[in-house]
């Protein structure tokens, strides 16, 4: 029997191929990954290239630290969704952001806003996490899903959304109590 | 810590609104109580949602290439056994236990810099502090300005780069510097992409006046003989501003 039929072809059972220094696993990974995880970039950092290198150094990270992934405490999909999303919001923190904003326009920044809605309307009416959003009031809402969908932080939101930082700091932090709150 | 403010710490750290000290002292929160640590677990998978509804983009062609490369010299970290998970801790490389898998995450994301890859470093460092030299690099055909260097006192540059430099397939940006004659050009790092990009050098003497710095044309991944070897494109001297 070919051994090909004996791997466990799940992005978990890959995963922990690549721990065992198995490259064609990581490249499976990548071909059934790697267009969400753009994706989910682009909506953080806003460029193309940036969403690439973002998802390039997330595959290296997860080549190298493979052997810290444990399914038993996420799946392997969530694992590499994190290490993409923490290497595009640190893309956009450093140098790179002050430069992408000064060519921000305002229909980019438009753009965002539609982005970060347009997740929330996507998710299932059977996810808890909509019908949760869905009950907190309008400002709420859109701060935290500017946040977690596009990666602004506290100032950006403010800017974003015409309103006080301090306002923006606490909607964000009434909002994501009431949400674990309802999530509960 | 009341609950309501571990609940709003929780939602800072998935939002991703916590960085630098703040993150890495709520990451050790989390590892000394695993409750507070699957309250962040829950909240980030539910999150995860909102990723899903991402249209998957197209993959570009050769990007796993470049992944491959790029991983085909690079060593894995060790195993580990299941529940004694050791973690490099970035500051003093001293292995340590821990248990969250929020540190993972975090981790994983920084292991690339624990291994001195130039063009990642300083990615989580904080704002620099003031640059103890300028350089403006010059093209070498009509002198125009390419290129401004800002040399920090721990080794690292940032490179502003002035316009675009035309860089084939292949190929790549290469910065050096050459601290004397004796020592020779030293290199600096690569640059993965034309923009400002913060560079950390090895272990060097602070810059002097009139020290030279050059932007060279080299193979993909960088020079291989660990000198420069392809053309100069820009290069320029090491000043200091009268009040430094």
């Amino acid at each position: 029997m070919p051994q090909e039929t004996m791997l466990d072809q799940t992005p978990d059972g890959l995963m922990l191929a690549v721990a065992r220094g198995d490259r064609s696993a990581l490249a499976r990974l990548f071909e059934t990954e790697a267009g969400r995880l753009i994706a989910i970039a682009r909506r953080i950092v806003r460029r193309q290239d940036l969403a690439e290198e973002a998802v390039q150094d997330g595959f290296v990270s997860a080549w190298q630290s493979a052997a810290r992934f444990d399914p038993q405490r996420g799946t392997a999909r969530a694992w590499l969704t994190t290490i993409v999303r923490n290497r595009a919001l640190n893309l956009i923190r450093n140098d790179a952001r002050l430069e992408f904003h000064d060519a921000e326009d305002v229909a980019a920044i438009g753009d965002r806003a539609a982005d970060a809605m347009a997740a929330m309307n996507q998710l299932s009416d059977r996810d808890a996490l909509k019908s949760c959003l869905g009950e907190l009031d309008e400002p709420k809402r859109q701060a935290i899903l500017l946040c977690y969908v596009t990666g602004l932080d506290h100032g950006e939101v403010a800017a974003t959304m015409k309103a006080p930082l301090g306002t923006v700091k606490s909607w964000i932090r009434r909002g994501v109590i009431a949400l674990q709150e309802c999530l509960s | 810590m009341s609950r309501d403010e571990q609940m709003a710490k929780a939602g800072r750290f998935v939002l991703g609104l916590m960085e630098g000290l703040e993150a890495q002292s709520f990451e050790a929160e989390m590892q000394a109580d695993p409750a507070l640590a699957a309250m962040v677990g829950k909240l980030a998978k539910t999150m995860q949602a909102l990723d899903d509804t991402a249209e998957p983009a197209a993959i570009p062609k050769r990007m796993w290439d470049k992944i491959e490369t790029r991983i085909a010299a690079l060593p894995q970290e060790a195993p580990v056994a299941a529940g004694n998970v050791v973690a490099f801790d970035r500051a003093g490389g001293k292995p340590r236990r821990t248990v969250s898998p929020w540190r993972f995450a975090a981790m994983a994301a920084t292991a690339v810099l624990a291994l001195g890859l130039g063009y990642l470093a300083g990615a989580r460092l904080a704002a620099p502090p003031e640059p103890v030299a300028f350089a403006v690099l010059l093209n070498e055909s009509d002198a125009m300005p390419g290129a401004i260097v800002q040399a920090y006192a721990d080794d690292s540059v940032m490179l502003r780069p002035l316009r675009g430099f035309d860089v084939p397939d292949g190929k790549i940006l290469q910065v050096w510097t050459l601290p004397d004659r004796e020592t020779g050009p030293v290199s600096l790092g690569t640059l993965s992409r034309q923009a400002a990009t913060r560079l950390q050098g090895p272990d060097l003497p602070l810059p002097h006046e009139g020290q030279l710095y050059e932007i060279t044309l080299e193979p993909s991944p960088g020079s291989p003989t660990g000198r420069p070897t392809g053309p100069i494109l820009v290069k320029g001297y090491a000043r200091f501003s009268p009040s430094s």
